[in-house]
């Protein structure tokens, strides 16, 4: 019986042991299950008595197993990390991402702050109402005044077919004389009272001033000329004006961007189809009705229009809707150039060469992966937004004009952009994304063909060492990478492993 | 330079019980009175510092006896200089644990 229950108590003790053994890691647990089980024999024979069953030596030796769980958790837990300084943590992941994180936030920033993006992002949300139509006449290659006020005149008395709103401008410089009294000269736009209805455009304080008496014509004034003339004042609205010979009730200030159509404008006199000047030529905007839009099926379509003693006119109308892209459409397309033209300049494949048969496992992949998408989604906003504060900076510039630096910067940005995305994540090690450092010239240049040369580079945290042919040859055209296995880690180990801790 | 290393009390206790010749944990735990949770990791601790040494005995030796084999661990160079500073800090430590040659005397 006293015999059965040691043995019982043995294996106990051995289980016990057995069971703290599964804490330790793999690569020591050999060894320290032989280290425990020699030291439980001995503790054993030194404490339990042959000839006779103890409780207390029992529970003596309980307890000794008991201390193999603190044992096997002290082996367990992780190895001391070095403080993450900012010098180690340049070339990481996390740093990489900080970075673009950063880039992004200023070029967004930066988006605020200029005057002519923001007004892109206002022209953005307000995009022209489908079925506009700029008229003009076909004759004239160069856009420009092509439409008397008279043949508006004409065209807006009769009942039309296809189009249920038609609104005239004429551009003319013009002496205002604000109500202050200091005279300035704007390039002033007499334009039908329907115009900023039609166009959808939003017009920032309309209303205010509303109760001044009077059939004034109307006066709104650029965003550029409420700024610089009345200091931002909103109190000007309602106030008068005199514009020429004319006098005007400030009605509202269209925003910065809300005017794209032809011809840079200080202010718009808008007055009824009558009271237009009958002299010169100007601008007609129209709006296709449902059955305008359906013979509509390109961006130019030819409109003959019947004058009174059987003659026609040959004209054009041009989409207002497809003038000026947007800048999303504009920075997709230079994407899309980006994309093909990437191939030529650098090397797309991400395929890992290893000088071993090591293989990546697969959340490694996947993370490697990953960190390469999320660069890539970080990269790609950076690129837009820098692309349109570029592009957009200035507000004087022509919408084609802005158009073409967009794509040029954007496909310029996506190119070298992608480029580095590629060329960085090749050079990061693929166990810890960290990028590899030191290069050194291994070999000679006059040795290629008997011997391998070229540029060996080294992961700071011991994993791995990139080789980079020197010239790449048929046996070794693309990097290799050469994993390390742990016995090089103590060559990498950072200052906490040092000695100079308190211990215990 | 690295700095001096600064043992615990009870880490300085196991190093001066290495160093009086108790070489294995179960004669460390017998003559420091701590329990096998607080010697063993302490040993791996002073052996990662390399305080101390560990090595299995010959197979030889162990089957004369007929026992298993034991790991004995002895005290390094740097040990026995962390060891001279730690007895400065803690001067009962020999009083508690005689080293080797004051025991002979």
């Amino acid at each position: 019986m006293r015999a059965r229950l040691q043995r019982g108590l043995g294996l106990l003790h051995l289980c016990l042991l057995r069971c703290a053994s599964l804490l330790v890691p793999g690569e020591l647990r050999a060894e320290w299950w032989q280290e425990w089980r020699a030291e439980l024999w001995h503790v054993r024979f030194a404490l339990v008595p042959a000839d006779e069953f103890s409780w207390s030596a029992e529970q003596e030796v309980t307890a000794f197993c008991l201390g193999a769980f603190q044992d096997a958790l002290y082996l367990r837990r992780p190895l001391p990390q070095p403080r993450t300084s900012l010098a180690a943590a340049q070339g990481s992941a996390s740093h990489c991402m900080l970075v673009l994180g950063a880039v992004l936030a200023a070029s967004y920033g930066f988006s605020l702050l200029l005057p002519g993006v923001r007004a892109e992002h206002f022209l953005s949300q307000h995009r022209p109402e489908p079925g506009l139509v700029m008229i003009q006449n076909a004759s004239r290659l160069v856009p420009g005044p092509t439409i008397s006020s008279a043949q508006f005149r004409a065209w807006s008395g009769r009942r039309q077919k296809y189009f249920d709103g038609l609104a005239f401008y004429r551009l003319a410089p013009a002496t205002v004389t604000p109500s202050s009294g200091m005279q300035t000269g704007w390039e002033v736009a007499a334009a039908s009272s329907n115009l900023f209805a039609l166009l959808g455009a939003p017009i920032r304080y309309e209303g205010f001033g509303e109760a001044i008496p009077g059939d004034l014509p109307r006066l709104i004034l650029s965003d550029a000329v409420w700024r610089k003339d009345f200091g931002a004042n909103p109190r000007v609205i309602g106030s008068i004006v005199t514009v020429g010979a004319r006098k005007a009730r400030v009605a509202g200030v269209a925003p910065l961007g809300a005017w794209r159509l032809p011809g840079r404008v200080d202010a718009w006199l808008l007055e009824s189809d009558s009271e237009l000047a009958s002299e010169g030529m100007g601008y007609v905007v129209a709006h296709l009705t449902a059955l305008g839009q359906a013979e509509m099926w390109t961006t130019r379509v030819p409109i003959t229009a019947y004058k009174g003693n059987d003659t026609e006119d040959d004209l054009l109308g041009v989409a207002l809707d497809q003038q000026a892209p947007l800048p999303s459409t504009v920075f997709l397309f230079a994407l899309l150039l980006a994309l093909l033209a990437l191939p030529a300049i650098t090397s797309v494949t991400l395929d890992e060469t290893s000088v071993s048969s090591h293989r990546t496992s697969w959340p490694r992949r996947v993370y490697r992966w990953g960190f390469l998408s999320a660069k890539i989604a970080l990269l790609l906003p950076i690129v837009y937004l820098s692309s349109i504060d570029i592009a957009y900076w200035n507000p004087g510039l022509a919408p084609s004009t802005m158009v073409c630096i967009q794509v040029a910067a954007g496909f310029a940005g996506c190119l070298f952009g992608l480029r580095w995305a590629l060329k960085d994540q090749q050079q990061r090690c693929p166990v810890c994304l960290r990028k590899v450092e030191h290069p050194a010239q291994v070999g000679q240049a006059s040795r290629t063909f008997l011997d391998w040369n070229g540029t060996e580079l080294m992961c700071m945290d011991g994993h791995t060492l990139l080789h980079v042919p020197g010239l790449p040859t048929s046996w070794f055209g693309a990097q290799r990478w050469l994993y390390l296995d742990t016995s090089w880690r103590f060559l990498f180990a950072g200052p906490a492993a040092g000695i100079n801790n308190e211990i215990v | 330079m690295a700095k001096e290393t600064k043992l615990s009390h009870t880490a300085a206790m196991i190093l001066q019980a290495v160093e009086a010749g108790f070489v294995y944990g179960f004669s460390i735990m017998e003559m420091t009175g701590l329990p096998s949770g607080t010697v063993y990791p302490a040993m791996r601790r002073l052996e990662g510092d390399d305080l101390i040494r560990s090595q299995w005995e010959r197979q030889s030796i162990a089957d004369a006896e007929q026992r298993p084999l034991r790991k004995y661990y002895k005290i390094t160079a740097a040990g026995r200089t962390t060891l001279e500073a730690s007895r400065k800090r803690y001067p009962l430590l020999e009083r508690l644990i005689p080293s080797a040659e004051a025991s002979r005397i």
